[in-house]
């Protein structure tokens, strides 16, 4: 909403400055987006009314008129013009030289065609008040030259730009903006502006509410005699300040008054009309060609505003073409109305189709403030197109009654955490005109749909005392802060795989494909959830090897999604991983993550088809292995774990069992096994056969060679073996060594290397 | 012209498809490809040699269909040879990672910034005795706007704003549906803290991304009042940028609060001077807060009057780029080890 400090300051009296107004807004009421300068920014005095002594064409130019000026200096101006709108004695607007326009050009003496030109006579675009180039501005003959152009013509302003929340619709006005400004900052706010003048005539309208929940209220006034023109420039200029654009004197009263008292009209003409205005609900495939040029299909749930024969526009949202009002309009039926939100919410979103009034419309308009809207309007009308007010229906529904509230002063001070006394929050809230009666506070009509129970009354109380509130902290009787264990867990994952090298990485959510589709994807890329997160690993790992990133190994821990058919899908916690390197990478990095944890995980060969097929194992929470070469050009490694999954497997305790004293016998056996059988396994059966005075066991060495023979490999493993009891002799552990020796011969045909 | 016409431009294809189809190595590929497609191949010299525009366009399709050919072959084979190599390739996997092969030493690795602030923040609010729930992201509308008291006109709810995923399930855009749940399972004292990725239907921009993190406390107790949310902000806010912050409200409205405010905390650029961090206004814009509204009271079932709480939410990108200085949110879904790296 953008409110021009000239019109605001025109329904208020208030003794502070605009920043002081943009400030005490932006604290108590809507943030301030920025407050602009806008129009002539230097010296306004070498901006003045001129009067046109003498006009010709320019001697060497066909398009320039040369013209002698009375600016109010002793002498007569010379200035160039490439207007012809005017001639002699007219009164125009002059710019002198070292005049700064709004576009930021400043005015020289010099030289058109071989004359001299000492300023410019201005045109409205020039001034910023207007879009019109094909003429200058011309002035009321009345006005004598040298006169001041600012007291004519709105030259410079400020405007604030606010953007008032969902709840405040009553600040989509420049009255309603001003209201707040008053109670802010104690001013004194002037009566609403309009006045109905002279009704010249009484014709029948022909008005009907058909739907009376989604319209309320249906105002029709008829103007006569209207000549549609062009509206004068200080309500050109107010509109193209409040950013609407100029489009006749009868749209634009509309819009003017819809900007100073936030009520949206609209305006027919008449002599289109088949009859009265009705407000109801579309037919089904029922159309209408809106003002901006579209048919539209409407809805059953559309309301519309139709005359006895079809729709003519879409209610508060736009009106038809077919009815707009045109330079050869002479009657007008002017609509002042209260649509109901939501419906102009949803009718508005159908079609696509944003407009000022929807947008007031679908916050919630007070019902109330359209009598003043019509009043405004019609005497605006009657001013500026010189028609006649020849007729007037006022149909409503049932309008909400305002409601009664009670606050009670000391829940009010409890709840804010202040001693506000009962009288300053009754004066704020009469301020903000809060009626108080016996009973409560009656809301007043334009904040009815925000304020129904005691705790609004209570926001409007501490939104003047917010700079007041003291620093606090909760009177707890005790404190609970503590991380959960799924939180620790992963907490410890990340740094033990940033200790392991790798570097944190966040991708997004969303992947081209999957079981959970959005069904209206953010792009072809991001239209499902991801139910695995390595593979959005691959890009940021490719890319940063591609700028020539060294060590490249990224992680990332994030919840996947997987569709088991309920109402929402079930979201597990993953670790993911990717590095430049072999194998041993992600077994290094996994085996990292289950030490950490106190896991002893089981790895088996897996395959995968995005990982190559010698290289891939697979553990009771997830995978690792090298990277298939198709899926990532290169050798690269990666690895996936359910965070879920490792927290159920990561014991509570600590399984600690005693240290012994006595000295530990230590032994390495090598046997040569078959290629294909796993390490693990005969690790398992090494330990199953050693009993219960095995203390340590681990390979330590891999070997193939000749003496191997072809098939076949060694492996190394080194074991400790001790007791509680006593010193172990190397006697006491043979037939251990023995039964291992049995066991991994019988199991693997194993052969002890000597 | 005798040349031309001494070519078959059908059987010439069917040629060359059947030597295409009969190399089985790589090889072998390109010695046919020599014949039928070298600067002396037969095709070629017809081309070369091509004088009116229908047979040009004949031999032009031919050789487009060779090449196809060539190239689809190209890619089986070297698909093949790629898969019989790895086919010999082969580690036993479940030696210690010493033993099947080659391992760098990297460097240390890093947190990435969001996780810096975010443990931040989690540290800050356990030291004040809250607990950290970190809540589902794909949540019902119920739980993600009824039961926060969004109103049905408000735009969150419309899928221009809002993710969904079904009609009735959509991708959080708040992390308070977690309150809720935890209203739900439990009486107050409630200091909880959730904090996670949210979605909005945004385009990407120096200054939104549609997945952003949000860290959102609740508070709810005997006697909980602004003044104590405006106390916990002001610790808070002290903590993460320095003891001379100050902290302010600004009113606002939110569905879940009422009263609700934003909180501004004093620019720690400029002290308050201004400065182009804080666009000038010496303050600097943090999320929302407020009291919590009686409705969410309602909605799990407890009296409007039995307890009050606060309610506050803040952006850990944005917190991150405040305190580091990051003026570009997409920096921190990029993925640049360049830009990770520094954060340690």
């Amino acid at each position: 909403m953008k409110v021009p400090l000239s019109w605001l300051r025109e329904y208020v009296r208030v003794d502070a400055t605009t920043a002081e107004i943009a400030e005490a807004l932006s604290v108590g009421s809507a943030e301030v987006e920025g407050v602009a300068r806008v129009g002539v920014q230097g010296e306004p005095g070498l901006f003045r009314v001129g009067h046109v002594v003498e006009a010709a064409k320019h001697p060497d130019a066909d398009r320039l008129q040369l013209t002698s000026v009375d600016v109010g200096e002793d002498r007569p101006y010379s200035i160039v013009c490439g207007a012809w709108n005017f001639g002699a004695g007219a009164k125009v607007a002059v710019a002198l030289p070292g005049a700064t326009l709004p576009d930021g050009l400043v005015l020289e003496r010099r030289k058109l065609r071989g004359k001299v030109s000492e300023g410019m006579i201005l045109a409205e675009d020039e001034l910023d008040l207007g879009g019109d180039h094909s003429g200058i501005i011309v002035l009321d003959d009345a006005l004598e030259p040298g006169t001041p152009l600012a007291d004519v013509l709105p030259l410079a302003d400020e405007v604030l730009d606010l953007e008032p929340t969902g709840n405040r619709p009553d600040l989509f006005s420049v009255y309603g903006v001003a209201r707040e400004v008053a109670a802010l900052l104690g001013g004194e706010l002037l009566p609403m502006p309009g006045s109905d003048p002279q009704q010249d005539g009484d014709e029948a309208v022909g008005i009907g509410i058909d739907d009376p929940e989604g319209c309320l209220r249906f105002i029709g006034r008829l103007l006569r005699d209207v000549t549609v023109g062009e509206a004068p420039l200080w309500l050109k200029g107010r509109l193209r300040r409040s950013g609407v654009r100029a489009i006749s004197n009868v749209v634009d009263v509309t819009n003017y008054v819809m900007l100073a008292l936030g009520s949206p009209l609209h305006a027919y003409d008449l002599d289109l009309l088949h009859g009265g205005l009705v407000a109801r609900r579309a037919r089904k495939g029922e159309k209408v060609r809106t003002l901006d040029g579209v048919e539209r299909t409407l809805s059953a749930e559309d309301l519309v505003i139709a005359d006895g024969e079809r729709a003519v526009g879409l209610a508060g949202i736009m009106g038809g073409e077919e009815t707009e009002v045109s330079s050869g309009t002479q009657s007008v039926l002017l609509e002042a109305a209260n649509f109901e939100p939501v419906g102009i919410l949803r009718s508005s979103e159908r079609h696509s189709l944003r407009t000022e009034g929807s947008n007031r419309w679908e916050k919630g308009v007070d019902p109330y403030v359209a009598g003043q809207a019509a009043t405004y309007a019609t005497q605006l009308l009657v001013e500026l197109s010189g028609a006649r007010w020849t007729g007037a229906e006022d149909v409503q529904a049932e309008l909400p009654k305002p409601a009664v509230i009670r606050l009670r002063p000391e829940r009010a001070s409890e709840l804010i955490g202040l001693e506000v006394a009962a009288e300053e929050q009754s004066e704020i809230l009469g301020r903000l005109g809060f009626k108080e009666l016996k009973s409560g506070f009656r809301v007043p009509t334009w904040r009815a749909r925000d304020v129904t129970r005691e705790v609004d009354l209570i926001e409007e109380v501490a939104r003047f005392k917010l700079a007041d509130i003291p620093f606090t902290l909760p009177r707890r009787e005790a404190m609970f802060g503590r991380l959960s264990r799924d939180q620790r867990l992963r907490r410890q994952v990340e740094d033990v795989l940033v200790g392991a090298g790798y570097g944190e990485v966040y991708t997004p959510t969303f992947v081209a494909d999957g079981d959970l589709r959005l069904p209206e994807p953010l792009s072809a890329e991001a239209a499902a959830l991801r139910a695995v997160l390595y593979a959005s690993l691959l890009d940021p790992a490719r890319r940063n090897a591609d700028a020539g990133a060294g060590d490249v190994a990224l992680f990332e821990i994030a919840r996947t999604y997987h569709d088991v058919g309920g109402e929402l899908p079930e979201e597990h916690w993953h670790v993911a991983g990717v590095a430049d390197g072999g194998f041993a990478e992600a077994k290094w990095a996994v085996e990292q993550v289950y030490a950490a944890l106190g896991i002893e995980p089981g790895y088996e060969r897996t395959s995968e088809p995005f990982l190559h097929p010698g290289k891939a194992a697979r553990t009771a929470e997830g995978w690792l292995g090298e990277l298939h070469p198709a899926v990532l050009d290169g050798t690269w490694s990666a690895f996936e774990l359910d965070l879920d999954a490792l927290a159920e497997a990561a014991p509570q305790v600590v399984a600690f069992a005693e240290v012994s004293p006595y000295p530990e016998v230590r032994q390495d056996l090598a046997f040569v096994v078959d290629e294909d059988v796993p390490a693990a396994e005969v690790l398992a059966a090494i330990r199953e056969a050693a009993g219960g005075l095995l203390r340590e066991l681990e390979v330590f060495d891999e070997y193939r060679g000749e003496q191997i023979g072809e098939g076949k490999r060694s492996l190394a493993f080194r074991a400790a073996f001790g007791s509680l009891e006593g010193t172990l002799t190397d006697e006491d552990v043979a037939p251990v060594r023995a039964s291992i020796v049995d066991a991994l011969a019988t199991r693997f045909d194993a052969v002890l290397r000597a | 012209m005798d040349t031309v016409a001494a070519v078959d431009p059908e059987r010439l294809q069917q040629e060359a498809l059947a030597a295409v189809a009969a190399a089985s190595t790589l090889a072998e590929l390109d010695e046919a490809r020599v014949q039928y497609l070298g600067r002396r191949s037969a095709l070629k010299l017809a081309l070369r040699d091509v004088r009116d525009r229908e047979t040009g366009m004949t031999l032009n399709a031919v050789r487009e269909a060779v090449e196809a050919a060539f190239a689809a072959r190209e890619e089986d084979l070297r698909r093949a040879e790629l898969e019989e190599r790895l086919a010999t390739e082969r580690v036993d996997v479940t030696l210690p990672a010493g033993l099947v092969g080659q391992r760098k030493l990297r460097p240390r690795g890093t947190l990435h910034p969001s996780t810096l602030v975010r443990r931040e923040v989690e540290d800050i609010f356990l030291g004040l005795g809250y607990e950290i729930v970190d809540g589902r992201e794909v949540e019902t509308t119920r739980y993600n706007f009824d039961a926060l008291g969004f109103p049905e006109w408000h735009p969150a709810r419309s899928p221009r704003d809002t993710l969904y995923l079904g009609d009735e399930t959509v991708l959080r855009t708040e992390t308070s549906p977690a309150q809720i749940h935890k209203m739900e399972s439990q009486r107050p004292p409630i200091y909880m803290v959730s904090i996670g990725r949210v979605y909005r239907r945004d385009d990407i921009t120096a200054t939104r991304y549609p997945i952003f993190h949000q860290f959102e406390g609740l508070a709810i107790d005997d006697g909980i009042t602004m003044a104590d949310l405006k106390g916990t902000l002001l610790y808070v806010m002290r903590e993460l940028y320095g003891p001379e912050r100050e902290v302010r409200f600004r009113t606002h409205y939110f569905p879940f609060t009422e009263p609700s405010m934003e909180p501004d905390v004093s620019c720690f650029n400029c002290g308050g001077a201004g400065c182009a961090i804080c666009k000038h206004s010496g303050w600097i814009e943090m999320g929302g807060s407020g009291i919590v509204d009686p409705y969410l009271y309602e909605f799990v079932g407890w009296g409007l009057e039995e307890y009050s709480g606060f309610a506050f939410g803040m952006g850990v990108e944005r917190t991150a780029q405040l305190r580091y200085g990051i003026g570009d949110i997409r920096a921190f879904w990029e993925n640049d080890l360049r830009f990770l790296r520094q954060f340690r």
